[in-house]
């Protein structure tokens, strides 16, 4: 049996030994990335359409890609790329929290004296100027508050910490809603009771078109 | 051998090039490195994107129950991707649907076609239901089938279509009820409170979740034994708590189950079903059974994308499910069910003793309609019209000859429960309650009717309590 040289290194220890080192230096680099590197920045568009359905559309997109507090871009690989994130801390991981996802689903300006309609991509990674109290209150121009019996399809609910928007009434009187509900939620729909509770009022967007 | 040779042939080779290899070497090792890092880092972090997705989903609001020659107009939601694929554009799909619909509940339906109108308040898309089908003394039936025109892809509801269309029955003589405006603030005090527990994580202790930024989530449910022994769903500590008649310390039993707030059944056995939310990953929500000691006793998948609540049936558990709106049991012959036999059970009432159905709708804002439904038709209907706008139903079940039914009641910034016993002239006894509610809950699982007692799941900053209101009581 033949025994190898222990001169210069070979190639394929070589090889090997080189791309642990990559690897081992990407990984460390890739530790401290996150999401939100793969998101943009891009302008919004100005819009005309902005319908309560392709408003539906939009939150469907966002569904199962997870929740980030403080956050407002997403893909669309149905998968938390950022689960387990800390709760109510800002890591720059996948998905909206509760007013960025309404925010990007009302098409609104990141100027609340400004009442367009605005395109936001999935991948923008903008949570506009809103808390879910401000929602609550109606600040901003496009925004208002609705009352609660009145509230229809893509309208909403906001507490001073929460808020959701109503995908479509239910039998039971409840409110199937699409909401960014928190980091062991992600972003889905549920049937929720915000309707009749004391501590939600309903909120609206003018200028949905047909 | 040729193996042998061959290794001896590459040796002698890099011999001849050791330097120049050791450094082609070096340099296609970081440069694959990095390419297999980058697309590993590009999955990992979610660089990628799925196409545009070709699903249809649906919505609807079924008129389970109908007044006499009452207009009924059928309304859907289709949402799907606008033509063209851009999600985000804003703009409706092209979407198109049939309704198939037909008196009474056997026989040929009647296919008609969807119309798109310019307003999706309430589902864009609608039918009038012909007076001859929706006059029928005998009700109708139906489903619809609605399509994505730029793909051709189609979602039915309810889910069975014609398997298990969707019901609804003329409430021809229902007992009408008009309600005072609601005075808030003055509700019943319980009869005794039969669980206590502070926030916390101890045994009899009971775990809350959330902050005060996106508000607190405690406990989601519970339901009470045959025996009167209570079954706490404690999520947020992973566990079910019982407490048993009579006794002050809970018995802990540890639950493999997310701490999002989810839905409980408890089974004659002691099995214990409970109804996880929707996973992060897509997909329909999961049924997970457990037994007695916690150990995991099987799971299924639900038919639907959402649930609204799980009662027990005779059969076993039955989950309200949207969009079909339907109750479908999830359990029958000892085994749990797969999605295709939960829909072909679908009903538009849950089931309850003596092969009855509770059929419950909420419609508009300030109205009721409750009928208690055998073979197919009505036993007793009520029609409860408030002053005061109506929320959720919590609670429909029957006691006796009677029905008690629990709802919310609210203004912009009030709200309480309020409880009716009812029969068939009328109202035999109403008290409201105190919502309650400081923690969120499952939302349509804060009552349970275990003989003549309502319980009540309720909180406050300090802890949970269940509470107990004796029905039969005189006042």
């Amino acid at each position: 049996m033949r025994t190898r040289s222990l001169g210069a290194p070979a190639p394929a220890v070589a090889f090997v030994a080189s791309f642990l080192l990559a690897l081992s230096l990407t990984a460390a680099k890739m530790a401290r990335a996150a999401f939100q590197d793969t998101c943009n920045y891009a302008r919004p568009q100005l819009t005309y359409t902005m319908t309560r359905d392709g408003g539906q559309t939009y939150t469907n997109v966002a569904r199962y890609e997870g929740y980030q507090w403080g956050g407002g871009c997403w893909n669309n690989d149905d998968v938390d790329s950022s689960p387990n994130d800390p709760p109510q801390t800002f890591s720059r991981g996948e998905g909206a929290d509760c007013s960025g996802l309404v925010f990007k689903t009302w098409k609104e300006s990141e100027h609340p004296a400004a009442g367009g309609r605005y395109h936001w991509d999935k991948s923008r990674n903008v949570h506009g100027p809103y808390t879910a109290q401000a929602f609550r209150d109606g600040d901003g121009e496009p925004n208002y508050r609705v009352i609660k019996s009145y509230v229809y399809v893509m309208d909403g609910f906001a507490s001073s910490g929460h808020v959701g928007l109503v995908f479509f009434r239910a039998t039971s009187g409840a409110d199937q809603i699409v909401e960014a509900k928190g980091e062991a939620y992600g972003t889905n729909m549920w049937t929720r009771s915000y309707r009749s509770d004391s501590s939600y009022d309903g909120i609206g967007r003018y200028g949905w078109t047909s | 051998m040729r193996r042998i040779s061959y290794r001896s042939g590459l040796v002698r080779g890099r011999r001849a090039g050791s330097a120049f290899g050791a450094l082609a070497g070096t340099a296609l090792g970081i440069l694959l490195g990095l390419v297999t890092i980058a697309t590993v880092a590009a999955v990992a972090v979610g660089n990628s994107d799925a196409p545009t997705p070709d699903v249809v989903d649906g919505a609807h609001v079924p008129p389970l129950l109908t007044l006499p020659s009452e207009p009924i107009t059928l309304r859907y939601a289709i949402v799907c991707p606008p033509p063209g694929g851009d999600l985000e554009s804003g703009a409706p799909c092209d979407g198109s649907g049939d309704v198939y619909v037909r008196p009474g509940q056997a026989g040929r339906f009647t296919k008609l076609a969807l119309r798109r109108g310019d307003d999706a308040r309430e589902g864009r898309y609608f039918v009038d239901v012909p007076a001859s089908i929706a006059s029928s003394p005998t009700g109708f039936s139906y489903y619809a089938i609605l399509r994505n025109n730029a793909t051709g892809t189609s979602i039915t509801l309810p889910a069975a279509g014609a398997a298990a269309p969707q019901l609804s029955l003329p409430l021809a003589r229902p007992v009408s009820l008009d309600l005072p405006e609601h005075v808030f603030g003055a509700g019943r005090r319980a009869t005794e409170r039969v669980v206590a527990a502070p926030w916390g994580r101890r045994v009899g202790e009971a775990g809350l979740s959330g902050g005060r930024q996106v508000g607190f989530a405690g406990p989601s449910t519970f339901d009470v034994t045959a025996d009167g022994t209570i079954v706490l769903l404690d999520q947020v500590n992973g566990r079910l708590q019982r407490w048993a008649p009579g006794a002050r310390a809970a018995s802990p039993v540890r639950i493999d189950v997310s701490e999002a707030i989810a839905e409980l059944s408890v089974g004659p056995d002691g099995a214990a079903y409970v109804l996880q939310p929707a996973p992060r990953a897509g997909g329909a929500p999961e049924l997970w059974s457990f037994g007695p000691l916690g150990n995991l006793l099987g799971r299924t998948t639900l038919s639907d994308r959402t649930w609204g609540a799980m009662r027990m049936g005779p059969e076993g558990p039955e989950v309200q499910q949207l969009p079909s709106e339907q109750w479908m049991p999830v359990r029958a012959q000892g085994r749990l069910l797969d999605p295709l036999a939960q829909t072909r059970g679908g009903r538009a009432g849950r089931t309850v003793s003596g092969g009855r159905e509770v059929v419950v709708l909420r419609t508009g804002a300030y109205e009721l309609r409750l009928a208690l439904v055998g073979a197919g038709r009505i036993l007793s209907g009520w029609r409860i019209v408030g002053a005061t706008p109506l929320g959720e139903v919590q609670l429909a079940e029957p006691l006796g000859t009677r029905m008690v039914v629990v709802f919310k009641t609210y203004t912009e910034d009030q709200d309480e429960f309020v409880v009716l016993v009812l029969d068939g002239t009328g109202i035999v006894k109403s008290f409201s309650l105190p919502s309650a509610q400081w923690a969120e809950a499952a939302p349509l699982s804060r009552f349970r009717l275990h003989g003549t007692s309502l319980l009540q799941l309720g909180s406050t900053a300090q802890g949970m309590f269940i509470d107990r209101f004796e029905l039969e009581e005189r006042e």
